[in-house]
């Protein structure tokens, strides 16, 4: 077993205040215990009742009559059909998503780190009315940018944008169909016929959402809850607004929590048997003063056999429960704990890595390979709905 | 000049003769007879005169050192400063001044003409069609142009006419604001819109332009698009500043003869404090007609967008065809919309303005993404005044409101925006009573339990605001219900009643428990207990106000700490409260006829009312307590261990340290002369009697509701050492 831990300051050696880096590498790991830390339970903030509610309706019978027949769209039915964390998960397979999806645009999603936010349904949204929406939004842009300058839309601007459908990332039939959104300018000194450059992309998503949830949708709205950008941010402000002008939808910052992040550590562990993840990469932040970050690398191969230990526990093959993932991050912990004395379940999981991926906490995602992309794009669907106030 | 002068004096006095006229006319003359007087008055009238000479004046008259003219000039100058022209004046005027019969003094005349009461609609048709002679100098227009915005109907017909104004570039400006007022959906086409942008091309950016276009956006969103300037200002400025005031001051003089429409339209709204914020969620986003309905189907149909919406009667012209704007949270800015909102009941509309509501208060006060917090609390202050002002408008809480407070009272420290979440909290709709304890009660609970008197007070007086409000509903939608009940026996209207019935029970024992606790904890503090006893009031009140049948005691926790309390207005209201379900109760046999199944007092409530009313009675009145078989026995030997001389009389009237201070009153008003006092010698049969009158008399209402229906007094002047009264027992 080798061992290397670096003490050094963080980047700016005269700040005394600046955070300490613990790095260490795993190369080997040796057989672990599962011993029984203290638990201590993950502090974000997660709704745990959320509800799907209509405003109830006026009468007294309807109300209260649908109350009692539990349609979904009355006010308090809603918490019968309140979303719930998921307690288990199927194990991701990996499939060939060129298959259904156009290579190309698969290539435009994976590789590239994006970073989320979730959406409210959007109102009279219709995938047959891309090109209109592309000349509005490029309209919109110019006139944002110039501030009390009139544009005619249509006409031809300093922005290009694209609407496309992405066909095939849809998993059930109350999935709306991915939507990307690319915007290209053209640079001011470039040669006159240079292609424009592409300066901002992002993609509105839904993969297995909950079909509770969509189906208590009325038709006029289309939830496509995953908002992953790239790109400026000035732009990524006017993309959300032009949405929220348009779509009567509203846009928050959609973090990525800790049992997440374990969840997405666990299912890329899990993928090791048929694509090599090369690392696993943790990243903890402890609330010591000044904060200390501690870089945890395990050797796949280790992880993998951590994991499959774990998984032991569970009979059933293709679906994975909390429990297990759990297990395998307390494992970990212990493990760091038992040569360390650090225990990390006092800290906060912040980033996770492996060579499949990476997220962070902050919620920031990229997808380094297209084999598992439904799995991952169907967690980060559940955290979004998760986040809908209604 | 002396000529001159002496003429003023004359006008000045007509005019003071007429304001006579006029005053005299709104006081005690008929109309007709005033119209007589007037007309009489005009004959000889230099103003009459002097418009006959300018309507019948020459043109190519030379101006200059025209004694006739400048003489005329002055009066009705003079006339229309002071009073304002009447519509005949005006109507002359426009059209000598339009014809240019005499050149340059046109703009001095259209510089006077302010119209008394209102212009004439031919007149300023007329004035406009001399425009098409083309020997008008811009100038002239400008001046013109206060005019043409009072009378726009008849413009409408020639807007292309006026449009191709706008090029010429010093009258663009008010050829834009015209237009501004003019401009309707129809009116706006591609072309037009391709040349104003191809003029704001030539211009720059005036704010004339923007306006206009913003006004074509408003119309027609798909075919331009801008951002307004935060710094830009609202409306046009280009008002002939010194005829406006002129006309201001008329209009005050002749205040109350002022027709409606001489005011000018409103230009934008104005797109009030941008501030710069990390975090948009609170911002109430502004009004626009949406992009997606414009499109295709509506174009044909007549469409009213709640931008223009200014006033009711606006509304209601165009109730058929307002079109919802694009982003709801608008709506929530102004009570126009929310009529008209109310009045559609359209489930998606709800919904839309359901998510961004709630993502609002989520982002807000859940998900705390705020890094820059500090100073947003005026905001969220402000915002949720608004939603307050809203829900209380509609007369309904939003279900994302709901949804958020459930969340919300799970981390809410209780004082946070204390008096704002809890007037939200008392606006939630009824509560299924499955779930209502999970929801509602526990965290409430929690909070209770641990948190300061006066939130115990918010609260109690929350929950008995929600109740009145759950109440009203039940009493406005059950009607609904019995009329559906006769159509169609499938509804199951037991099960309904039955359901809200079970909340309201579920609600009513829950306030008892916090009650309970709650006077235990602040030891039967008087303002808790009121409030208390406001709640308890609401509950009393179910049957007979409400209609709804269900009676609730108090539990003894609240009983007796009312009953002993040491102030009079505790045991006043617990009187009255007594006094309530007293009527209930032997309303009860005569009503159950027609609610056999519906109202059914248990058993056990009939008894427990019997023995608080028997207590009572017996306590306040009969001087007796802690006997075998009441509802509070004591050890007699305990009770000597006190030494307190006959302590079952303690709490009767006389004694009851709640009225210790009416008796003392009584007392020395009884017998002045008395040193000793002596409360007992009140007990006699007929200072008794007088004692009750003197309390009564002080104001407690309650009390004597009480003694009036619960105790039968007998007379019984002649006997005495005796108790004026029996107590009836139920």
């Amino acid at each position: 077993m080798m061992l290397y831990l670096t003490t050094f300051p963080y980047q700016d050696s005269s700040c005394i205040m600046g955070k300490r880096e613990v790095q260490i590498h795993f190369l080997t790991l040796p057989v672990l215990f599962f011993s029984v830390m203290e638990e201590r339970k993950s502090t974000e903030e997660t709704p745990r009742n959320n509800a799907l509610a209509q405003r109830r309706s006026k009468s007294y019978r309807q109300s209260m009559r649908s109350c009692v027949e539990a349609t979904h769209l009355t006010y308090t039915s809603g918490l019968l059909t309140a979303l719930r964390i998921p307690r288990s998960r199927k194990a991701p397979k990996s499939c060939d998503i060129t298959k259904q999806v156009d290579p190309d645009q698969v290539a435009l999603l994976v590789k590239k780190e994006w970073q989320l936010s979730y959406v409210t349904p959007l109102y009279q949204f219709r995938h047959t009315q891309l090109k209109s929406y592309s000349k509005q939004l490029s309209a919109f842009m110019v006139s944002e940018k110039q501030q009390g300058l009139a544009i005619e839309v249509g006409q031809e601007l300093g922005f290009k944008v694209n609407f496309s459908v992405v066909l095939g990332l849809a998993e059930t039939d109350k999935d709306a169909e991915t939507v990307f959104i690319q915007i290209l300018s053209k640079q001011v000194f470039s040669a006159k016929d240079a292609a424009p450059k592409v300066v901002w992309s992002g993609w509105l998503t839904c993969v297995n959402g909950d079909l509770d949830y969509l189906r208590s949708l009325p038709l006029e709205f289309v939830s496509l809850p995953l908002f992953c950008t790239r790109g400026p941010e000035s732009l990524t402000v006017l993309v959300k607004t032009w949405f929220e002008k348009t779509f009567d939808c509203c846009f928050g910052p959609l973090g990525i929590n800790s049992t997440n992040l374990q969840w997405l550590a666990s299912l890329w562990t899990g993928c090791h048997p048929t694509i090599n993840i090369q690392y696993l990469k943790l990243v903890w932040t402890l609330p010591t003063l000044p904060p200390m970050d501690v870089t945890y690398t395990v050797h796949p191969q280790d992880a993998w056999e951590l994991w499959d230990s774990m998984r032991q526990v569970d009979t059933t093959e293709d679906s994975i429960s909390i429990d297990e993932v759990t297990g395998f991050i307390k494992g970990l912990q212990s493990h760091f704990f038992r040569h360390f004395r650090i225990d990390l379940s006092a800290g906060s999981l912040m980033q996770i890595s492996t060579a499949l991926g990476s997220s962070h906490h902050s919620g920031k995602i990229k997808i380094a390979s297209p084999n598992y992309i439904p799995t991952i794009l169907q967690l980060l669907t559940e955290c979004a709905l998760l986040k809908m106030p209604i | 000049m002396a000529k001159a002068s002496n003429l003023t004096r004359t006008d000045l006095d007509s005019s003071f003769e007429s304001q006579l006229s006029v005053s005299s006319r709104t006081s005690n003359r008929s109309l007709r007879v005033a119209e007589k007087e007037r007309r009489k008055n005009q004959i000889g009238d230099p103003f009459v005169l002097a418009l006959k000479y300018f309507s019948e004046v020459e043109a190519g008259t030379a101006c200059a050192g025209n004694d006739v003219l400048e003489r005329n000039l002055v009066l009705v100058e003079r006339v229309g400063l002071s009073r304002g022209l009447p519509p005949e004046a005006i109507s002359v005027m426009l059209d000598y001044a339009m014809s240019l019969r005499m050149g340059v003094t046109c703009v001095r005349v259209l510089k006077f003409l302010i119209p008394a009461t209102v212009v004439p609609q031919e007149a300023v048709v007329r004035a406009v069609s001399w425009l098409c002679v083309g020997k008008i100098s811009s100038g002239l227009l400008c001046v013109l142009f206060p005019y043409t915005c009072l009378k726009l109907d008849h413009l409408r017909a020639i807007y292309g006419f006026i449009f191709s104004f706008v090029t010429e570039e010093n009258l663009s400006p008010y050829i834009c604001h015209l237009l501004y007022l003019l401009t309707r959906r129809e009116s706006v086409r591609p072309f037009r819109v391709r040349k104003l942008l191809d003029l704001q091309t030539k211009m720059g950016r005036q704010p004339f332009l923007l306006h206009l276009l913003s006004l074509y956006k408003v119309f027609y969103p798909e075919l331009v698009t801008l951002a307004l300037p935060s710094r830009m200002r609202s409306g046009f400025k280009n008002h002939n500043s010194t005829w406006k005031v002129a006309l201001c001051a008329v209009q005050k003089r002749n205040r109350g003869q002022v027709s409606s429409d001489i005011s000018l339209p409103l230009g934008l709204k104005d797109k009030t404090n941008f501030r710069k914020r990390k975090f948009h969620h609170l911002e109430l986003p502004s009004l626009s007609s949406s992009i997606q309905s414009n499109s295709s189907s509506s174009r044909s149909r007549k469409v009213f967008s709640l931008e223009q919406l200014h006033s009711f009667p606006q509304l209601l012209d165009n109730l058929h065809c307002i079109e919802l704007p694009s982003q709801m949270g608008s709506l929530l800015g102004s009570s126009l919309a929310l009529c008209y909102l109310d009045y559609v009941q359209d489930d998606s509309a709800f919904l839309r303005l359901n998510f961004w509501l709630g993502h609002a208060l989520h982002e807000e006060f859940l998900y705390c993404s705020r890094d820059g917090s500090s100073g947003s609390s005026s905001e969220a202050l402000h915002f949720l005044n608004r939603l307050l002002s809203t829900q209380h408008f509609l007369q309904e809480g939003f279900s994302s409101t709901e949804g958020f407070l459930y969340k919300f009272l799970n981390v809410w420290d209780g004082s946070l925006l204390r008096p704002q979440i809890l007037g939200l909290l008392s606006d939630i709709p009824v509560v299924p009573s499955s779930c209502i304890s999970q929801l509602l009660f526990e965290p409430l609970m929690q909070l209770f339990f641990t948190s300061t008197l006066f939130f115990k007070c918010s609260v109690i007086d929350c929950l008995n605001n929600m109740l009145l409000k759950w109440l009203t509903w039940h009493s406005v939608y059950a009607l609904e219900d019995g009329l559906d009940i006769s159509l169609n026996s499938h509804t199951p209207m037991n099960m309904t009643l039955s359901g809200f019935m079970d909340s309201v029970m579920e609600l009513v024992r829950f306030v008892g428990r916090l009650a309970t606790v709650g006077l235990q904890l602040e030891g039967c503090h008087s303002l808790l207990l009121s409030f208390i006893l406001d709640f308890y009031e609401t509950v009393c009140d179910m049957f007979l106000k409400y209609g709804l049948p269900l009676v609730v005691m108090p539990p003894a926790g609240v009983f007796y700490p009312a009953l002993f309390a040491t102030d009079p207005v505790s045991v006043d209201r617990l009187s009255y409260i007594m006094y309530r379900w007293g009527g209930v109760v032997t309303s009860t046999p005569l009503r159950s006829c027609q609610h056999q199944q519906a109202f059914h007092i248990s058993r056990q409530t009939c008894q427990e009312f019997n023995h608080y009313l028997l207590f009572m009675v017996s306590c306040l009145w009969n001087s007796k307590m802690f006997l075998p078989g009441m509802a509070i026995e004591v050890d007699q030997e305990l009770l000597a261990l006190s030494k307190v001389p006959e302590p079952w009389t303690s709490f009767d009237l006389n004694h009851h340290p709640a009225f210790l201070g009416c008796a003392l009153d009584f007392h020395l008003k009884c017998w002045p002369e008395r040193k000793d006092i002596d409360f007992n010698s009140i007990k006699a049969a007929k200072p008794w009697n007088w004692y009750m009158e003197f309390l009564f008399s002080q104001g407690f209402q309650g009390l004597q509701q009480f003694v009036q229906s619960s105790i039968n007094r007998r007379a019984v002047a002649g006997i005495s050492g005796q108790r004026g009264s029996q107590p009836t027992s139920r």
